[in-house]
């Protein structure tokens, strides 16, 4: 398993990381961590003909606080959001998501930027920033912009970035008091892709839901935000009944496909019952402080 | 693995049947497609080069439209094979006028081997919709004046 030859690049700076996409175009491929990259251009599914390493660019990788805002750089690893306090003590549904991520080693060198550019639907982070409301910030020669992250998924491996953009940074609302998040994932084994999974990012404000993030795994061609069922919670209790209802219509919005991971029925289901579950956590977890 | 969806033009049903049935207009909208080469009665040779994100893969092949019924059946044939593994689909289209829309109902089955099937599995069944969807919407633009 020996991949195609390939020109390799490391440039020191983002600006020269563009120039380089701006000179390549489609023939040009980012590494970050590598973990979804490599393993294809190994079995030479891909083979791209110039390869930017990014790993060398000083700056990229950092989780901090401020302005309203939670900013994660694009090269922090899975495993460094894992064990953050300060993601661990007030982002719960980012804590819950790092630590499913596949196993140690893919999350020891994977990273939050390369897995959300990757686009695949299985991805842990596309559905947990979902849940979150998340924003991503892509870089090109024009300067940095942002991008919804309801905006940001077009297909399976297709995202919203120009081929000479680089995703720099994702960003998340700052946690505020009576918000609560949680990501339950269901894995035939460690280090596999989810059968399917849920993201819940909430805030309650006296007893009812001022916000709701649901996000869906590996349930569709891409990433997906179950919409409706986050809208039936808005203004309401988080009760029993309308928990309950609100996984059941997540089930119905989610579009799984029959494959070796189960029938499309049976992951509906699992949506369901890891909607309620999570939608309960997250609740939990709000009412018990910020 | 079965693909099934609808796609709804505001054309009328004569239009969109000359539409798929022309030559020209599926070289330009059938996704990955850099030729289409006549080969008897609805039947094309066709060369793709296919990109779903990072995996590209060029494919000769051949398109044959069988069972038609005009204007609101037809059955399409795509067999094809590269470096990544070899396809065989069929897809039966529907074509049924409302109110001056056309609704195309399309309902196919798709034997997928090779590199592509063992590693790509899970992924095969979105990407097969995505690139129908890309069709439908090429089709679409086909509608308009240029």
């Amino acid at each position: 398993m020996i991949p195609a030859s390939f020109e390799y690049f490391s440039p020191r700076t983002v600006p020269d990381a563009v120039n380089l996409l701006v000179r390549y175009g489609q023939e040009a491929k980012l590494l970050a961590g590598g973990h979804s990259l490599v393993p294809l251009m190994k079995l030479r599914l891909a083979a791209p003909r110039y390869v930017v390493d990014l790993n060398r660019i000083a700056g990229l990788s950092y989780i901090r606080e401020g302005d309203g805002a939670l900013c994660i750089g694009a090269l922090t690893r899975h495993g460094e959001i894992e064990t953050s306090d300060l993601i661990r003590a007030r982002y719960p549904l980012l804590a819950d998501a790092a630590r499913v991520i596949s196993d140690p080693l893919v999350r020891n060198m994977g990273t939050i930027g390369g897995s959300l550019a990757h686009a695949d639907p299985a991805g842990d982070w596309g559905a947990a920033m979902l849940a979150g409301g998340a924003e991503v910030v892509a870089t090109g020669p024009g300067g940095p912009r942002t991008i919804s992250i309801d905006r940001f998924f077009e297909g399976t491996f297709v995202t919203a970035l120009r081929p000479d953009e680089i995703l720099t940074e994702v960003r998340l609302p700052q946690a505020v008091k009576g918000q609560g998040g949680a990501y339950l994932k269901l894995e035939r084994k460690v280090g596999d892709f989810a059968i399917a999974a849920v993201g819940v990012g909430l805030v309650l404000d006296g007893g009812t839901c001022a916000r709701v993030g649901i996000g869906l795994c590996n349930v569709g061609p891409t990433s997906l935000r179950a919409e409706k069922a986050a809208r039936s919670l808005i203004g309401r209790k988080p009760d029993d009944a309308a928990v309950a209802r609100a996984a059941e219509t997540a089930a119905a919005e989610c579009d799984p496909a029959d494959d070796l991971r189960g029938p499309a029925d049976y992951k509906r289901d699992v949506v369901r019952v890891l909607t309620a579950r999570a939608l309960r956590l997250a609740v939990q977890r709000a009412r018990g402080g910020a | 693995m079965k693909v099934e969806g609808t796609y709804t033009f505001a054309a009328s049903r004569q239009k969109i049947w000359a539409l798929l049935n022309d030559p020209g207009v599926l070289a330009r909208v059938t996704p990955g497609v850099t030729a289409l080469t006549p080969q008897g009665p609805d039947t094309y040779k066709a060369t793709l080069e296919l990109a779903v994100g990072p995996v590209k893969g060029a494919y000769d092949g051949k398109v044959s439209i069988t069972d038609k019924t005009p204007p609101e059946r037809m059955i399409l044939q795509v067999e094809g094979g590269g470096k990544p593994g070899t396809i065989r689909a069929t897809g039966e289209l529907h074509l049924d006028e409302q109110d001056g829309r056309t609704v195309v109902r399309y309902s196919g089955d798709a034997q997928i081997t090779g590199l592509i099937a063992s590693v790509g599995h899970r992924l095969i069944g979105g990407v097969a919709r995505q690139l129908a969807d890309q069709f439908f919407k090429g089709v679409e633009k086909e509608l308009r004046p240029r």
